[in-house]
């Protein structure tokens, strides 16, 4: 029994991912009405992902990025660039050629290589993290105002790729792309979608290995000094900007990782991914499922996205932001904790109050 | 002890509202013998949601004015919407869901040129059927994509025509930074320098950008005859306001603008835009039998005060051409429906005129109409053509040609 309060959260998590596992067997079984089903929860474990990181810097180290599509789209436009390849056969696109542009741009040309290719998703965000990282956290500049930083960069990351149209096709993106194993799309391919989709599984999985193997060490329990008491940290002799700079390196990486499983799921990627909206919505997810927990960030994008998926159609098609707004309000007003703090604390108090009282006046309460 | 079984609670939690949403998703498929379900599929939340509800709007009221005559083959027509939510990615996300979840026969849908190329290697993929009903830079032509509004040459290339013609030689031209002016000024500044005029200068604005005050100048600088002007949503607003606090009207200015519709004017303001051009295949004043009918339906089912417009009118005529197809293949099966379209001859009697989808490149057959906005904030047609036949490649144009700006296969 003790291992398992111990080991709750990695229970819940083998649960959400043999539930995922067991998907494409669904599918075959003719439980899911379609493939599309599979391919939707592909790009939720891609979210899922990229929230593992965001947790690891918001919920253990305190740090809030509101910027992080930048590294998610970092990663999705390197793993584009590479597949855009694969369809062109190397040769130069229509909206370079329409750019002016005779040849493949140098900047274009590694992404002929897969190898290097998978060395650039960790690299680009890694190196773009790292600059901006060490600046900002060697200046001590903390909070808000790092939020605001991490904003104002996006923000000029997303005009850049716009601006850059015969190099980045501009606000339409890279589009008419296949996956790493051919195409995915219809009964044909089934096989074929779910490698892939078995391949997300998997780098999920070891991704949140690595989450918890590193909260779980002296590193996490610093990461949590670092966020309650910056200050005595700094003054008990630890180098709280490397580590900092660390982490958020770390985070990116994880984003970019993301990034690039999500590309292969969406079949295109679009500079919409590194707008600010869009990193908030990320922040959301960790914030509804319960930040400083990573199983929280894993719940939180899986339910989010499934809700929206489901209730932007139909008869909720024009109220479903409210209905999802609302839920957010009430979460963080009301339940910082989040979904897993619902569980783990709120729910135990309220039960032990009912057991604690005689019976009637406990109803009471209750309603 | 009571703690570990709130975590297996917490596990059991999670997992009964994954399980939960996704039966929810998976809704009973029920093929009922006397219904057909279509899909359609724009931005009803986000910065797309005021123009694309109108073309909604228009879809909804044609699908409803089938139904009440007896449906398409003796099917009355469902609709399953979905959101598009203004960004591309759920578009895509959305599309497969119609075709391959829902499996619809066929999809309304999407507005910007962004959100169709997202959809379109959804449907290429799964053979289904989309129909975009708004007028756009051209450069494609997918089978499984029917383009209802206008190819560049119907809509562009006329009214560039038409300025040439009226005796304007200097053109400024002022777009928002995205594919669609991007792709129609590549088209102007080769038509105009083949017609051995002069553009006098090119600026791009932010989609969002609200600040004129540095392009203005630039205009003044400039001294242009007339801007062609491509900006989209918002940067209209901005820059006619703008133009009109340095009392610019369309005496000291002209513009013509492709993306000003009556829904636009309404929003800048009849006062500021009186006088100005525009360029599109249908205006609520186009004087056609079936275009009153279909205004007064328009504005008995969704009010009085709410206007049609040209992406509102080709959207309408999509659903009923993909009746007249379906008609004709006599099913539903996309491949069917393709084949028919693409034998030809389907047409439609739309408000605009008469409108007939060309087989070969899925693009319609239709009339391009120049307008002047008027003081009561509707758009009088000053100019207008015989049908022109799409071509969405600009491959029958010499200058064109010359000046590659075909794409590249």
């Amino acid at each position: 029994m003790k291992l398992l309060k111990k080991q709750g959260d990695n229970i819940c998590f083998a649960v959400i991912v043999i539930i995922l596992a067991l998907m494409p067997v669904f599918l075959k079984a003719g439980l899911l009405s379609g493939s599309s089903t599979v391919l939707f929860l592909g790009k939720c474990i891609s979210f899922a992902i990229v929230a593992i990181g965001l947790d690891l810097i918001w919920g253990y180290t305190g740090i809030l990025s509101l910027g992080h599509g930048l590294y998610f789209a970092l990663g999705g436009y390197a793993m584009a660039m590479y597949l855009k390849l694969q369809e062109t056969g190397g040769k130069i696109t229509d909206f370079m050629h329409v750019g002016g542009l005779e040849e493949l741009p140098l900047i274009w040309k590694p992404f002929n290589s897969f190898p290097l290719t998978l060395i650039l998703i960790v690299l680009v965000p890694a190196l773009a993290a790292y600059i901006i990282g060490y600046f900002i956290f060697k200046n001590r500049v903390k909070g808000v105002y790092f939020s605001i930083i991490s904003q104002a960069l996006t923000w000029a990351a997303y005009s850049i790729f716009i601006a850059l149209s015969p190099y980045t096709n501009g606000n339409v993106g890279i589009t008419e792309i296949k996956t790493i194993f051919g195409s995915i799309k219809g009964e044909a391919h089934q096989a074929e979608m779910f490698k892939l989709f078995y391949l997300a599984l998997i780098i999920l999985v070891l991704i949140y290995a690595l989450a918890k193997f590193l909260v779980s060490r002296k590193f996490g329990k610093l990461l949590i000094a670092i966020r309650d008491g910056e200050n005595r940290t700094y003054f008990s002799g630890y180098k709280v900007s490397a580590y900092k700079t660390f982490i958020y390196v770390l985070s990116a990486v994880i984003a970019g990782i993301a990034g690039a499983v999500f590309v292969n799921f969406n079949g295109s990627i679009t500079p919409s991914q590194m707008t600010i909206s869009y990193s908030i919505t990320m922040v959301i997810w960790v914030a509804v499922g319960g930040r400083g927990t990573i199983i929280g960030a894993v719940i939180g994008a899986f339910l989010i996205n499934l809700c929206e998926y489901n209730l932007s159609s139909g008869s909720m098609v024009e109220i479903w932001q409210y209905i999802i707004g609302a839920v957010f309000c009430v979460v963080i007003i009301f339940f910082k904790g989040g979904i897993v703090g619902i569980v783990k604390e709120q729910l135990p108090a309220l039960i032990r109050k009912i057991k604690g009282k005689p019976a009637e006046t406990a109803a009471k309460e209750v309603s | 002890m009571k703690k570990s079984k709130f975590r297996r609670a917490l596990a059991v939690l999670s997992a009964a509202a994954l399980t939960a949403t996704f039966t929810a998703g998976c809704g009973k498929e029920d093929d009922s013998a006397d219904t057909v379900k279509v899909g359609l599929l724009h931005s009803l939340t986000g910065s797309m949601a005021i123009s694309e509800k109108s073309v909604r709007d228009a879809e909804v009221l044609a699908i409803e004015e089938i139904n009440a005559a007896g449906g398409v083959n003796g099917k009355q027509i469902v609709y399953v919407e979905e959101d598009g939510a203004s960004e591309p990615s759920t578009f895509a996300t959305k599309a497969e869901k119609l075709v391959d979840s829902e499996g619809v026969a066929t999809i309304f849908g999407c507005w910007t040129s962004s959100s169709r190329k997202a959809v379109k290697p959804i449907v290429e993929e799964y053979d289904a059927l989309l129909w975009y009903p708004v007028q756009y830079e051209g450069m494609e032509s997918s089978s499984n994509i029917v383009y209802t509004g206008a190819a560049p040459n119907q809509q562009i290339v006329p009214a560039i025509d038409y300025l040439i013609e009226q005796g304007y030689t200097k053109f400024f031209l002022l777009g928002s930074d995205y594919v669609f002016p991007r792709t129609a000024n590549m088209i102007i500044n080769a038509q105009v320098a083949n017609a051995g005029l002069e553009v006098v200068g090119e600026e791009y604005a932010d989609m969002d950008q609200t600040d004129f005050a540095a392009i203005i100048a630039k205009i003044e600088a400039a001294q242009p005859d007339v801007i062609i002007n491509t900006l989209n949503g918002t940067g209209n607003v901005s820059f006619f306001k703008q133009m009109s606090e340095k009392n610019y009207t369309s005496k000291e200015y002209m513009t013509m603008s492709f993306s000003i519709a009556e829904e636009e004017v309404a929003t800048i303001g009849s006062d500021i835009l009186q006088g100005h051009m525009v360029s599109w295949n249908y205006y609520q004043t186009t004087d056609t039998a079936k275009n009153s009918e279909f205004v007064s339906a328009y504005k008995e089912k969704y009010g009085e005060d709410r206007v049609t417009s040209d992406p509102a009118e080709a959207a309408y005529d999509a659903v009923y051409l993909w009746k007249a197809a379906c008609e004709k293949a006599g099913s539903f099966e996309v491949d069917d429906v393709i084949a028919a379209i693409e034998a030809g001859d389907i047409s439609y009697d739309a408000p605009e005129g008469m409108v007939t989808i060309k087989g070969d490149n899925h693009h319609l057959v239709k009339p391009v109409r120049i307008g002047q906005v008027g003081a009561d904030g509707l758009i009088n047609e000053i100019f207008s053509t015989d049908p022109v036949d799409p071509d969405p490649y600009l491959s029958t144009y010499d200058w064109a040609v010359k000046a590659g700006i075909q794409p590249l296969e």
